[in-house]
């Protein structure tokens, strides 16, 4: 009863974030200076009649939102503007609708070019993060046990140098040596490959995700290891600690079956607050390595001034995230026996 | 990356830079952190003096001059405008310091505010403002900055202030945990009473508590800001008109450096954000530490060898006496810090435990029991040592053992039950899992259904109820919890069992629940026992023996009926005057005044001279021996010496 709860409450914020995502997005596109439909269209020269004609077809002569006087109770109906057709109506409807917009760029749907990308986006976070998140976990593991010896120290050095390094900047250094080394410059897939069997197809977009995953798993591997050592170190404090090595466990075994479950409870909610950062992270690379997903797609919109797919790109990656912490959260709730009764 | 700082304890030193300055020099990390940080300072300043070449103008470059390698003109090569980039490096620091600081101010003063604001005043004002702190946490913000300044115009100050206003969740979250720690204190409170107002409160008492935790958040702020600057500017979006280290890396990158394999032009700047993150980095950690000292050893960091020394000699078993289990012969302990001298922390304590025998180790908090106790199993903590002496459990010496042979004498040989239940139990496994741990590590392999039905009997032995089995520990009361730890401690029918204050934390009620229980199955079970308690007046109706420790030495060590009606020492004579006596309740109940030594500041003679009734001038400079008063009666004082 009790996790139901939790579970309802959780979902319910997760809902709420959204909705406030929904409206930031909404507002920062209409609100910070620059009509989407001059700053798109660049040219001075351009007619304006062919500037109407692009506003008309962006819905950007529809008034923004419903005029206020149509929430004050006395003058209820005095409000000649249809709320229904207003430009926050149609944006939320649309979204509902899978539509969000056409891009200034190509003329395509957004929500194509985004779901296309998305996966993308996707694969190199999900291969980053596992690779980060065991090689940190590991390494965090070995330095708490054998805390304040020369290893522990070159873990943690090693790992704040790591947290130093600006992502972008490692992707552009892995670059230079890997094209110095035959590894491909960028992009998911050499030309021509499409046709190729399965495997050899696989292998091809491996080569290419080298480069991109290695910078991606150094730069987060050094905090997962900070984390995972620092939790260690306070769990291994702990009575029950004492409790199993008077059992006459072995330190393996304590490890294994003691220490580890609670020092990996914080990291998951380390994780979670994460996904922020690793968005930022895949920003950088996906920029660098011409990697085609969101944080690709974001760098070409603003090199572009492509608006509709910035706040498209922005949205997908901000709802990504809730809906991740959200599974971050629940994850906690399942292995934390003591969240339920709270 | 988010900012990690755990909340610390504030401290008031007494004479606060200077304590401060002393510790902080000591803190390798934190001064190699200054000292960088201090270096890229200089270069940005005097930039202009520094730099050997103007930048400002594209003069005398011709298309020569691009992407020239180091030289002795240009010692870091030139960029893809044919300018110098040493010059362009030191200008560059300018800008993302600034930038670094001006918005890492902006985040700081925010979070600041709002932690403040909502762990002062709580309620709904804190519900509003972290329920918003938690949607901003969740959203990622590079992007937005990203979005927020491609639709505004890309200048330095925008910048400072996108970057600003996004970044003050993590400092939010963290001062308004310690301002709730912080609020409860007794000077607040007492400020309050005396009627302070809400603003005085917030700036002479809050602000100067929180202020640390806020300086080093500040440093990492100032590293994020630096990153999230040269993010922006890789990404397209810096300031035309400054350029910044991110700024000449995205000219780099996107004009050839690449491909013309100008790797100086691609090093340098990124060495600089790397420079600049690493010794704030280093800076923060290390002040960290300095604020939040904490210790790194913990129970797996191996223990320190046993040193042992000749046993003088080793009692013999008397006829029709039950056989000994444990023989414990002067064994001393020190606690070892660096720097330091050693602590005294047990010295020189023997006994025997027969089997079938309960013995009470009496004494106040600090007084070595709880050391002595661990010592036998091997158990101490890192800075712990056995520097003399021995200890023989049946015709075996704990203390010459190896590391695998203890780990056979734990829980099945001697087992023990910790005071405190709660945390003697690990919170995220169930209950009969942790007691089914213990039988398959010192039993053949048994068949599930036996080992649970043996979970069940042990638990029904404590009187928890077989249903109950499957529960975590946090779902149990206090009272069980200490049961099941007394049914762990007998999972596999150990010969000696340690009770180390097992009532320390229960109602009077549940305590004496437990006493009987404990009574009951040590006549059931045929078990010995030693039994740690502060509290003489639980010992005297269970206990075969009693032995008193003082400071670390043993006081009086005799068979009850010796302690209860002929005690010899002062100490067990104080110690038995501050308990209630049923026969006699109209006696006075005294308390001993003061405290037992700290084992850093001994005093020379008697440790039990200062707080000592009896005490003469002898106490003060003399050490008494251990005198043997009969045949199992001893006690260390100058009163009961005979005259030679």
């Amino acid at each position: 009863m009790k996790r139901y709860q939790y579970l309802l409450k959780k979902i319910a914020w997760s809902f709420f974030t959204i909705l406030f995502v929904l409206v930031l997005n909404f507002l920062l596109f209409r609100v910070l200076p620059g009509d989407p439909a001059r700053a798109g269209v660049r040219d001075p020269r351009m007619k304006q009649e062919a500037i109407e004609a692009i506003r008309i077809r962006f819905g950007l002569d529809k008034p923004v939102i419903n005029c206020f006087e149509s929430l004050n109770p006395i003058k209820v109906g005095s409000c000649t503007i249809n709320p229904l057709d207003t430009q926050f109506f149609i944006y939320v409807r649309n979204l509902l609708q899978g539509d969000m917009g056409i891009s200034f760029h190509s003329n395509r749907p957004v929500a194509d070019i985004l779901s296309e990308r998305l996966w993308n986006t996707v694969l190199l976070i999900g291969s980053g993060q596992i690779l980060a998140i065991m090689l940190g976990v590991a390494f965090g593991i070995i330095a708490a046990w054998k805390a304040r010896t020369v290893i522990d120290y070159a873990a943690l050095l090693s790992s704040l140098l790591a947290w130093s390094l600006p992502t972008f900047w490692l992707g552009i250094i892995l670059l230079f040596w890997g094209s110095g080394h035959g590894l491909p410059i960028g992009g998911k897939a050499t030309p021509g490959t499409s046709s190729l069997p399965f495997l050899q197809q696989w292998a091809d977009i491996a080569r290419h995700m080298l480069l991109p995953t290695l910078t991606y798993t150094i730069v987060y591997m050094g905090e997962y290891m900070l984390i995972m050592r620092s939790s260690l170190l306070d769990v291994l404090a702990e009575d029950y600690i004492l409790t199993a090595k008077a059992k006459g466990l072995s330190t393996f075994q304590i490890l294994k079956d003691h220490a580890l479950k609670n020092a990996m409870l914080p990291l998951v909610t380390v994780i979670a607050i994460n996904l922020g950062f690793t968005v930022a992270g895949a920003l950088q690379i996906e920029a660098v390595f011409s990697w085609p997903g969101l944080g690709g797609a974001i760098y070409e919109a603003v090199v572009r001034r492509d608006f509709p797919i910035l706040q498209g790109a922005f949205l997908l990656i901000a709802v990504s995230v809730i809906i991740a912490n959200l599974i971050a959260d629940l994850t906690y709730s399942y292995l934390d026996p003591r969240v339920q009764s709270d | 990356m988010s900012v990690q700082i755990t909340e610390f304890k504030p401290t008031v030193p007494s004479s606060p830079l200077l304590d401060f300055w002393r510790v902080f020099s000591r803190n390798r990390m934190a001064l190699v952190g200054l000292v960088m940080l201090a270096a890229i300072f200089v270069g940005a300043v005097f930039a202009s003096q520094l730099a050997p070449y103007d930048v400002s103008t594209s003069e005398n470059i011709t298309i020569n001059d691009i992407y020239n390698p180091p030289s002795a003109a240009h010692w870091l090569g030139t960029d893809d405008a044919g300018k110098d980039v040493l010059s362009n490096f030191f200008f560059g620091a300018r800008v993302s310091l600034i930038v670094g600081f001006f918005a890492a101010f902006i985040s700081v003063v925010i979070g600041g505010v709002m932690g403040i604001v909502a762990g002062f005043y709580g309620g709904r004002v804190e519900n509003l403002l972290m329920r918003f702190t938690d949607i901003m946490l969740v959203i990622p913000d590079l992007p937005l900055m990203v979005v927020i300044v491609a639709l505004t115009k890309p200048s330095l100050l925008n910048i400072i202030f996108v970057i600003g206003l996004l970044g003050w969740t993590t400092t939010s979250r963290i001062v308004r945990s310690q301002t709730l720690a912080v609020k409860s204190r007794k000077f607040v409170l007492r400020a309050r009473a005396i009627g302070a107002g809400n603003g005085h409160i917030i700036r002479h008492h809050i602000l100067p508590l929180v202020m640390p935790l806020l300086v080093v958040n500040d440093i990492l702020v100032i590293s994020l800001a630096i990153l999230d600057e040269s993010t922006l500017s890789f990404l397209g979006l810096g300031d035309p008109t400054a350029l910044s280290w991110g700024q000449m890396l995205n000219f780099a990158f996107g004009r050839g450096a690449m491909s013309a394999g100008a790797w100086w032009a691609l090093v340098v700047p990124g060495f600089g954000i790397v420079w600049v993150v690493l010794s704030l980095t280093l800076l923060g950690h290390g002040l960290e530490q300095v604020l939040n000292p904490r210790l790194e050893t913990h129970h797996l960091t191996p223990g320190r060898p046993v040193i042992r020394s000749e046993i003088p000699w080793r009692r013999e078993k008397k006829k029709g006496e039950a056989p000994i289990l444990l023989d414990v012969r002067d064994l001393s302990i020190n606690y070892i810090t660096e720097g330091k001298p050693p602590a005294r922390a047990v010295e020189k304590v023997s006994f025997q435990l027969h089997e079938g025998e309960l013995m009470g180790l009496v004494g106040e908090s600090g007084c070595g029991k709880t050391t002595l106790m661990l010592a036998l199993l091997r158990l101490l903590p890192a800075a712990g040592q056995i520097v003399g002496g021995g200890a023989y459990f049946t015709d075996k010496e704990l203390t010459a053992m190896s590391e695998a042979e203890i780990t056979d004498v734990r829980w099945k040989g001697i087992s023990i039950i910790f005071q405190g239940a709660m945390n003697a139990l690990n919170p995220v496994r169930t209950v009969s899992d942790q007691i089914a741990e213990a039988i398959i590590k010192h039993s053949p392999p048994i068949p599930r259904n036996h080992l649970d039905a043996r979970v069940v009997e042990l638990l029904d032995l404590v009187g928890i109820a077989a249903q109950h089995k499957d529960h975590y520990p946090h779902q149990y009361s206090g009272g069980m919890r200490q049961r099941a730890m007394i049914a762990m401690a007998l999972a596999c029918d150990p010969q000696v069992v340690i009770a180390d204050e097992p009532t320390t934390a229960l109602d009077v009620m549940i305590q004496a629940q437990i006493l009987e229980l404990l009574d009951n199955l040590r006549h059931r079970l045929g078990l010995s026992i030693i039994f740690v308690t502060h509290d003489l007046g639980v010992v005297a109706e269970m206990c075969d023996s009693v032995l008193v420790m003082y400071g670390g030495v043993t006081a009086e060590y005799g068979d009850v009926d010796t302690i209860y009606n002929a005690a010899c020492h002062p100490y067990t004579q104080e110690l038995l005057k501050a308990f209630p006596d049923l026969s006699n309740p109209e006696k006075r109940l005294a308390s001993i005044p003061g405290y037992p030594p700290r084992l850093e500041a001994l005093p020379p003679g008697c440790r039990f001279a200062p707080r000592c009734p009896a005490a003469f001038a002898r106490c003060a400079s003399e050490r008494p021996a251990l005198h043997a008063l009969g045949e199992d009666h001893f006690a260390s004082c100058h009163l009961v010496e005979v005259p030679s």
